[in-house]
């Protein structure tokens, strides 16, 4: 009895000990300090990646105006829909000679930037 | 007299008096004489080498470059028999319709009749060139679909088109017609090939209205000036390459005084090549490997060697008002940092699995605006023969470079539509487009096509205007250039011209 209670507390410690490494470390998944735009970059999957590519989008808006722009766009039926809309309406722009559509660029641009 | 003559053996008094003079043994020569044997003409095919390459015939080709870059002149051709089917690559597309139209945004474009006046002569030039069955675009995606599938592209300004190639002798270049067609020109009982002969001039008549006679001269065997003798002939087809033509016609300046056929100042003008600008983008496919047929030739069961490029449809063409492109694979590449991430955010945000994605280089072969000041001039100095050398002024508007750009931005467009892959366009200033600058050594222009004097220098039929028996071969008369390698377009051109030299001889 007692050595069952001991794993069952042992599993528990681990459990507890692995939450608050995927909580507070990013050992398991990348942590960001909270921004005012978490609604907006949220939509990306991979915002590391999606930052690594924003750092090389030239002359962008500030942080504000780009949540502004995407709110909206994204409210409306998701990234993946935004970026359609993008295509079939030719905003697409270059960032380090990468053809992309335009709300990849800028989300990317609002990941870069926190 | 017929079989292969050397012209060193000639008399210097000699008188030659045939029914055709064709000045020049290169494709255009060759296929001329080839569509003429068995008529009931006398031809003299005038080669200026002899079967193989000589230093002292191939220095008559040296000639200065101006400012802008450009491959030295005696690098880019040969001058022997076959002329540059000795080095050539043997890659073979028909021109497209729109590269015989007039465009609007493309001044001084268009022929003076359509591809359709063409179409009936490249299964002859096709067979020439030895680039097996025609497929092409009509059947190229279905013939190699068993090697895989054409990029799905979508709808918009860019299609996957097909090249051919000159068939292949193992390792050996393609079709060398020098070597190729020697002994078909021997048993021609109507034809004499004459190695050897340089023509020096075109005399014309006091009245400027026809060519009276070619002076020739030889190289003795130790590389000194030989003999010099004469062709009376009663038609000349000049079929010496895209800069020789140019140049014999303005050196010959007894009668009129800027030139044969220069009575308007184009001899020599509107020079153009195909540039390839090499590592212009880079193109990810995000399903993985592309099908093999877009990085490299591949030979099919019936013969035919063929190879996938990206061509921009005619409509593209007109509504961006771009110019004719051929864009092609050339090697697979790892992707940088910047590379991999906007991959993984293009393609999540599409909600496309690209964790196979396999990224490429593209290379070009681009059409050049035709120019007037591109052009091919004179100079003082003289080769060994006492021939006036050439000069060439090369030009690259960035409007050229700009409007390419444009049909790059279309492919990374159709790529994005199609949730297929994505494109980075990797030149971003004129430095960068010409530090990778190859050209296609093809030389067209200097003797354009146009139905209005003022405008061309060859009429309709190739007959150089004003002179009732001059005619030009080769792609010197291409007055709009498009993107396709030159060789089997100037073959059919040149058996049109053969079918018309049958009627106005006979
Ligand atoms: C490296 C290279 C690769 C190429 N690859 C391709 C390709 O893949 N596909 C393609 O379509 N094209 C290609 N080309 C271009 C192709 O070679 C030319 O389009 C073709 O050779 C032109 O044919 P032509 O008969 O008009 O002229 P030429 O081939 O230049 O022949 C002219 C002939 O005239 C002779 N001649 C010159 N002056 C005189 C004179 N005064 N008297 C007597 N004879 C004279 C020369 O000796 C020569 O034999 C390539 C060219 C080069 C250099």
């Amino acid at each position: 009895m007692r050595r069952r209670a001991l794993i069952v507390g042992l599993a528990a410690a681990g459990a507890a000990v692995a939450a608050g490494l995927y909580r507070f470390t990013d050992l398991f998944v990348k942590h960001y300090p909270p921004t005012p735009y978490d609604d907006v970059l949220a939509a990306l999957t991979d915002r590391e990646q999606a930052a690594r590519f924003g750092a090389a989008v030239a002359g962008m808006a500030d942080a504000n105006d780009l949540a502004e722009k995407l709110r909206p766009v994204l409210k409306s039926g998701g990234l993946d829909t935004a970026v359609k809309a993008d295509i079939a309406a030719d905003r697409l722009t270059e960032v380090g000679g990468w053809v992309v559509p335009q709300s990849v660029a800028q989300i990317s641009a609002l990941a870069a930037k926190n | 007299m017929t079989g292969f003559r050397d012209a060193r053996t000639l008399d210097t008094a000699t008188v030659l008096e045939p029914d055709l003079a064709i000045i020049g043994g290169g494709p255009a020569g060759i296929s001329l004489a080839l569509s003429l044997a068995g008529t009931k003409l006398n031809i003299l095919l005038l080669e200026s080498g002899g079967e193989n390459f000589e230093s002292q015939n191939q220095k008559m080709y040296a000639g200065s470059i101006g400012e802008q870059s450009y491959i030295a002149l005696d690098a880019g051709r040969l001058r022997f028999l076959g002329g540059g089917t000795n080095h050539w690559g043997g890659w073979c597309r028909p021109m497209d319709e729109i590269d015989f139209e007039a465009r609007s945004w493309m001044p001084h474009s268009g022929w003076p009749f359509p591809r359709k006046a063409l179409e009936p002569y490249f299964p002859r030039a096709q067979a020439l060139v030895e680039a097996g069955p025609w497929i092409y675009d009509q059947k190229g995606d279905a013939e190699t679909a068993s090697r895989g599938s054409v990029l799905p592209l979508g709808k918009g300004g860019l299609y996957t088109s097909w090249f051919q190639f000159s068939k292949m002798r193992g390792d050996v270049l393609p079709t060398q017609f020098g070597k190729r067609y020697k002994d078909e020109l021997t048993r021609a009982a109507n034809i004499t090939p004459l190695l050897q002969a340089n023509i020096t001039a075109i005399r014309l008549s006091p009245d400027a209205r026809r060519v009276e006679r070619l002076d020739v001269a030889t190289f003795e065997s130790n590389g000194g000036a030989g003999k010099r003798f004469t062709v009376r002939p009663r038609f000349v087809v000049l079929a010496a390459g895209g800069m020789e033509n140019a140049r014999l016609l303005l050196a010959s300046n007894d009668v009129m005084k800027a030139g044969v056929g220069n009575q308007n100042d184009l001899v020599g003008r509107f020079f153009a090549d195909n540039p390839i600008p090499r590592d212009v983008a880079t193109l990810v496919s995000f399903a993985g490997p592309l099908a093999p047929f877009y990085g490299s030739n591949q030979k099919l069961d019936d013969g035919a060697i063929m190879r996938a490029t990206f061509a921009p449809t005619a409509a593209f063409c007109r509504s961006a008002q771009v110019a004719g492109s051929l864009s092609t694979i050339e090697q697979p590449i790892e992707l940088d940092d910047l590379g991999k991430a906007a991959v993984v955010t293009t393609a999540i945000a599409l909600g496309v699995d690209a964790s196979n994605a396999k990224a490429y280089s593209l290379g070009c072969g681009m059409e050049l605006t035709p120019d007037p000041d591109r052009r091919l001039t004179l100079t003082g100095e003289k080769d060994s023969l006492g021939l006036p050398r050439l000069k060439l002024e090369m030009r690259i508007a960035d409007e050229e470079f700009a409007r390419y750009r444009r049909t790059l931005g279309e492919m990374g467009r159709q790529l994005l539509a199609s949730g297929t892959g994505m494109l980075r366009i990797d030149k971003h200033s004129r430095d960068d487009w010409m530090k990778t600058m190859d050209w296609g050594h093809h030389h067209v222009g200097t003797t354009r096509m146009h139905a209005d004097p003022k405008q061309g220098v060859v009429n309709a039929d190739s007959r150089v205007h004003g002179l009732s028996n001059l005619y030009i071969a080769g792609s010197s008369v291409f007055p709009t250039y498009g993107a396709s390698n030159p060789t089997m377009n100037l073959i059919a051109l040149t058996l049109r011209l053969a079918d018309h030299l049958k009627k106005v001889t006979a």
